[in-house]
């Protein structure tokens, strides 16, 4: 033997190594028993209704420009995102306004008139409700010949 | 010198015929007008010319109606015509007056049609109207090219448009192709194909034998599945994929695929080393809008966690195999799986977070995501989190205090015996 250990100096420093373990376990089981949240809530996902023609995507793409990506995270009115924080009222408003210029793939057509953006605080869901209407899309020149 | 004007002038308007003649190829097949089978109904655009963005192969899902546009116009034009066909089909207006639409517009064109309202074309267009009776199994085939032409509501058939564009280096063999393909839907209508097929199939013919190749895309109008940008071009004034071409190679016996081309690099599967079968783009068209009758579209809410989606797709389509649509079984097949550690980062669902619609085969699921970087749900335990987490830290405080006494030993009971 190199290093010369008496046994109760060994039971003891058995009993410290028990100790620590089950101290660690039992601060895991603390953290995985708790739902509590302390470090604001992120953005779990974005839905969409409403829309029929305008593809999901393009919608959901336009939605995450303003801010409601995965990364982004809500602090009670506060919307913290990967470049900048904004308050969350004024990131709803851009994500209705950008919702509406959402167009038809491969073209300038936006036949959605109107767009609801709202955010359960809860569990981070974003729910975009949008109303398509071919009837009133402007283009800007009409080429119809009569 | 009266003579030289007159021809040059002969020779101007033979250019602006040329010219008109440019377009693309609509087809719209519906096979079974009562929209009970999946695949049923279907519509594809494809062209040898650029800009085949998903504009010229538009789907309402909720109304089931496709349309589909080209012509010589400008895109102006055709975007004005698009947009006046669509409100007037959303006000429930039938397909041929939405197709005549397209003739108030200069050089547009407007195929239109679904399952419940049948299909029409109008416009500038040389088309065959397919149809194929139910009792006689007679095939009947007509060519039109003014006016409107209409495909009945209620009716098997199909509607083909296909011209030659300008520059094409098989130009001039749009007439021909168009009334084989056209003979060609008819029998397999007559045949009991499904439209989703036999689509696929006219688009490779159309592809392969007249150089109209360009993608384009198709649609789906009864399960409301359109191939996207899959075939579309990325940029401004390119053109799409072409349908004629190897689109990916797949393995035979474990299902691995890889896309062109990189696949040109594999002859064997690197995952098991079975033989790679190579898939063109009019096929993979095919298999990207036809649903098998197995299949339950499953619709993810709550959380854009990557691979979860999926993932829920396998557990739903396994336990309504199983179990039948039975909201509280895949809410247990869900939970295993997010207790087995399938499924990551989401909570426990209930029988309500299941929406069950067993007559159009869907399921959607509404997920809550947990907070932070957790990955599984929280543990139901009869004591307080924060009891534990103060417990837990004594006990780790002791332990390293028991550690330090020991280290410490001698010189501890040495100065205690030295008082």
């Amino acid at each position: 033997m190199f290093v010369k250990i008496r046994r109760d100096t060994l039971i003891i420093l058995l009993l410290a190594f028990m100790l620590i373990l089950c101290g660690r376990l039992i601060t895991y089981v603390a953290f995985a028993s708790s739902d509590e949240i302390n470090d604001g809530i992120p953005i779990s996902g974005i839905i969409v209704k409403g829309n029929d023609i305008v593809p999901v995507d393009t919608i959901r793409a336009n939605v995450m420009q303003a801010g409601f990506r995965d990364g982004s995270v809500i602090y009670g009115d506060v919307l913290k995102t990967s470049k900048r924080e904004v308050s969350l009222q004024d990131a709803l408003q851009t994500a209705q306004e950008f919702a509406t210029q959402s167009t038809v793939p491969g073209t300038s057509v936006m036949p959605i008139t109107a767009a609801d953006v709202q955010v359960d605080k809860n569990t981070g869901v974003v729910t975009v409700t949008v109303i398509e209407d071919f009837s009133s899309v402007e283009l800007e020149n009409d080429t119809r010949s009569r | 010198m009266n003579k030289f004007r007159m021809s040059i002038i002969c020779f101007i308007i033979l250019l602006l015929t040329m010219s008109s003649v440019a377009a693309t190829c609509n087809i719209i097949i519906i096979t079974d007008p009562t929209g009970q089978d999946p695949n049923g109904a279907a519509a594809g655009s494809m062209s040898f010319a650029d800009n085949m963005f998903q504009s010229t192969f538009l789907m309402s899902k909720n109304n089931q109606f496709a349309v589909l546009s080209g012509g010589t116009g400008s895109s102006d034009t055709r975007l004005d015509s698009i947009v006046e066909a669509v409100a007037s089909l959303e006000n429930n207006v039938s397909a041929a007056s939405a197709a005549s639409i397209a003739s108030s517009y200069e050089g547009a064109r407007l195929l239109v049609g679904g399952p419940n309202i049948g299909a029409a074309i109008g416009g500038s267009f040389d088309a065959y109207v397919i149809t194929v009776d139910d009792a006689s199994n007679t095939i009947k085939v007509t060519p039109y090219n003014s006016g409107v032409a209409t495909l009945q509501p209620g009716q098997k058939g199909a509607i083909i448009h296909l011209r030659n564009t300008d520059g094409n280096p098989m130009y001039g063999t749009a007439e021909s192709v168009r009334k084989e393909t056209a003979m060609n839907i008819g029998k397999m209508i007559r045949d009991g194909y499904p439209a989703t097929t036999i689509l696929s199939e006219a688009m490779g013919e159309v592809a392969n034998d007249s150089g109209e190749k360009y993608g384009g895309g198709g649609v789906n109008l009864v399960s409301g599945i359109s191939t996207g940008d899959m075939f579309t071009p990325k940029d401004m004034n390119e053109s799409g994929y072409p349908m004629d071409e190897e689109y990916s190679k797949v393995c035979d016996n474990c299902g691995w695929s890889v896309g062109y081309p990189t696949s040109e690099n594999y002859d064997k599967c690197p995952v098991c080393g079975g033989d790679l079968t190579t898939v063109f783009a009019y096929e993979a068209l095919g298999s990207a809008l036809t649903v098998s009758p197995s299949s339950v579209s499953v619709s993810v809410y709550g959380s854009d966690k990557p691979g979860l989606a999926s993932t829920t797709k396998e557990i739903v389509e396994a336990s309504v195999a199983k179990y039948g649509y039975d909201a509280s079984a895949i809410s247990g097949s869900i939970n295993r799986a997010i207790n087995n550690g399938l499924l990551m980062g989401v909570n426990h669902v209930e029988p309500k977070d299941i929406n069950v619609k067993q007559g159009s085969k869907a399921v959607g699921v509404y997920y809550k995501a947990l907070p932070g970087d957790r990955s599984s749900p929280s543990w139901d335990l009869p004591i307080d989190g924060n009891i534990l987490n103060i417990l837990g830290s004594i006990q780790t405080a002791v332990g390293i205090i028991l550690i330090l006494l020991v280290v410490f030993r001698s010189r501890l009971l040495k100065s205690f015996q030295n008082r």
